[in-house]
């Protein structure tokens, strides 16, 4: 039995985990491509045209993959760990995807807010044929992974904060950090002007915030990663920051609320923001001018 | 100091609010009705990529401000997915920004006496509070009961224009009523003045349902009148949603039942009525209705994630299905050749129905 799993959106909240998860059930796991021209453009065929650009990248990873395995992964995820909400339009994944593809769909609701994690797991067994042993032995086995992939990340993290060169913190969600065609290779570009990137999730959360900042009130997030992303900006201002760049992908609602407060706390900490927002349409030509710019300014 | 209180406009609502402060005994300066140059203004000030709804918000309290309000009430729908939560920290955060000096008050179910009172100074009693609050749903009711009667006379009107007089008139005088009494005198007097409109000589007219995000459907400043444009061609529409149904139908076995209806195509919330935008076309489709209308704010998170299925549902049931997307930047002209042409479907439908009675 080959599972495919979207290399795109969800997949990146718990990269190495899934493919992980189903290959140590003894299953086969099609990860479709690192996003590509021909998937952003299978994906703009398909979408609805007013959501975000995020999404549309999802739907052609997806549709790349529709019949050339047995099951799609698609996971509905609702809360996670801290019972905090993903972003709505994870929701209705699953149910949209029916109608986009063929292929037989495989999930269940991440919802922690109802239940663990794990017990979810179990809800999967079904379909895969796999006893609650098995379930768990993989479970195990790919959390382990996933926190080695964590470590080498600390580990980096680490080296990166005592580089000599200006160290830049991108903000952004994990689908737009480690998708390099989606963030134009801003890491890549940015290392070619002199800088050291580091991705907002590689920073130790650590460090709260006073809610009421100096007359700008600072909301609780329900969302997941409103929360964290504040923590670890938080935490980024104990670092030598040159500069912060926060990427949204177009039509983020999101990103349109956190946005306010990301560019607050920087420039109230007098840290340089620049704000970037991709879409199908952003070419790496005007891309790089900005960066540039915003280099030079540091 | 007395707060000088201004809040969100919201349609026929407006004057809702404003009655239900002013008899709790605040000091209100009512919001600007939403036109071109306030929509304008709003999204100026707000961040770009926010909904359409939180644009218009700013606009018409940036002249209530200018009037010397302080105080802005903004409700704050804890517990709802969509970034209506967000509006007022945000809305404040702006306005402060660009030199306001206001504050946003966030008003919930959870919060809303506790704040009302401290709001007043701890001048008001629980009992005013709740004496208002069903005033306020003995107005609520009849608004909402005034809109759709007005809907079927306007169909079928034979001069333009009549039904909306009457219907404003009972508006401005419902504005002024002193008690339940005038409520009771007011619904009277404009059922009859409704019953006694020429009709036109065609008495068939369309049914079509609205659905989609409740500020841009019971707005008819953001939606460009579109009840009344789709009335005039000839079309009585209808709308489940509205501030009654919000305000009630959110307890848990509502929710269960709802749930039930649209697991078929949707196994979740999406956040704000995008579920009941599914269930309200898969009701719409199952009475018989001549077409669907999905009316939303550009980019509303919720309603876009269900518009492919309300696509499918179209395409399954064969139903006509028409999706308008509202923003600062929508044209009047647009709209009205989108709906015209809508419409000529929906009537050339009905007449090859007509002729062909087994299709």
């Amino acid at each position: 039995m080959t599972i495919g799993i979207p290399r795109a959106l969800i997949y990146w909240k718990k990269p190495i985990f899934w493919e992980s998860f189903f290959e140590n059930l003894g299953l086969k796991v099609l990860l479709s491509p690192a996003t590509n021209k021909e998937i952003v453009e299978l994906g703009l065929k398909a979408a609805d045209p007013e959501t975000c650009f995020s999404t549309k990248v999802y739907w052609g990873h997806l549709i790349w993959l529709d019949g050339k395995c047995d099951y799609l992964f698609i996971p509905r995820l609702k809360a996670s760990e801290e019972k905090l909400e993903y972003c709505p339009k994870f929701f209705g994944i699953p149910d949209v995807a029916k109608i986009i593809v063929k292929t037989k769909i495989l999930t269940a609701d991440f919802d922690e807010r109802k239940e663990e994690f794990e017990k979810t797991l179990e809800k999967l067994r079904a379909k895969l044929a796999k006893s609650p042993k098995e379930i768990k032995t993989a479970f195990e086995a790919a959390s382990s992974a996933a926190r080695k992939a964590d470590e080498k990340a600390r580990e980096s993290f680490l080296k990166k904060i005592k580089s000599e060169k200006k160290k830049i913190v991108i903000v952004s969600h994990p689908y737009n950090l480690y998708d390099e065609y989606v963030n134009l290779r801003i890491k890549e570009n940015l290392a070619k002007l002199g800088a050291e990137t580091i991705f907002i999730d590689e920073i130790p959360s650590g460090g709260v915030e006073p809610r009421d900042d100096g007359g700008i009130r600072m909301p609780d997030f329900h969302w997941e990663f409103g929360k964290e992303m504040m923590d670890k900006i938080g935490a980024a201002l104990n670092y030598e920051i040159a500069g912060a760049i926060e990427i949204s992908s177009f039509q983020c609602g999101c990103d349109a609320v956190m946005k306010e407060f990301v560019e607050s706390k920087f420039k109230r900490n007098k840290i340089p923001f620049l704000y970037l927002i991709i879409d199908e349409q952003t070419g790496e030509a005007g891309f790089q001018t900005r960066l540039e710019a915003f280099m030079d300014t540091l | 100091m007395k707060p000088k209180i201004t809040f969100p406009y919201w349609g026929n609502y407006t004057f809702l609010f404003e009655n239900l402060l002013s008899r709790m005994g605040f000091d209100c300066i009512p919001p600007e009705e939403t036109n071109q140059a306030s929509i304008s203004e709003g999204s100026k000030l707000s961040p770009d990529l926010f909904c359409f709804p939180f644009k218009v918000n700013v606009g018409n309290y940036l002249a209530a401000i200018k009037k010397g309000a302080d105080t802005i009430l903004m409700w704050e729908n804890t517990g709802g997915s969509c970034r209506l939560r967000y509006y007022w920290i945000v809305q404040e955060k702006i306005l402060r920004e660009a030199g306001h000096d206001i504050r946003v008050v966030n008003l919930s179910f959870k919060n809303f006496f506790p704040k009302l009172k401290e709001l007043s100074g701890n001048k008001i009693s629980n009992f005013r509070i709740l004496k208002s609050v069903y005033y306020f749903f003995r107005e609520l009711r009849l608004i909402e009961d005034m809109e759709n009667k007005a809907n079927y006379f306007r169909a079928r009107a034979k001069n333009k224009g009549e039904t909306e007089k009457f219907l404003n008139e009972a508006f401005a005088r419902m504005k002024k009523a002193e008690n339940t009494g005038e409520l009771a005198a007011i619904k009277k007097e404009t059922l009859d003045r409704f019953s006694k409109i020429e009709r036109s000589v065609n008495q068939d007219v369309l049914k079509i349902g609205i659905i989609g995000e409740i500020y841009a459907v019971c707005d008819g400043k953001a939606n460009f009148e579109l009840n009344r444009k789709l009335g005039e061609m000839g079309a009585e529409t209808h709308r489940r949603l509205g501030l009654s149904q919000h305000l009630t139908g959110g307890f848990f076995w509502n929710e269960k039942l709802l749930q039930m209806k649209v697991d078929p195509y949707l196994k979740t919330t999406v956040g704000g009525h995008g579920r009941q935008a599914v269930a309200e076309m898969m009701d719409f489709t199952k009475e018989g209705y001549d077409g669907v209308i999905q009316l939303l704010p550009f980019g509303c998170m919720p309603e876009v994630s269900v518009r492919p299925i309300l696509e499918k549902i179209s395409r399954d049931k064969k139903i006509p299905f028409l999706s308008i997307s509202l923003d600062e930047q929508t044209a009047e002209a647009g709209l009205l050749t989108r709906l015209e042409a809508f419409c000529d479907l929906l009537w050339s439908r009905r007449r090859a129905k007509n002729n062909y009675p087994s299709s």
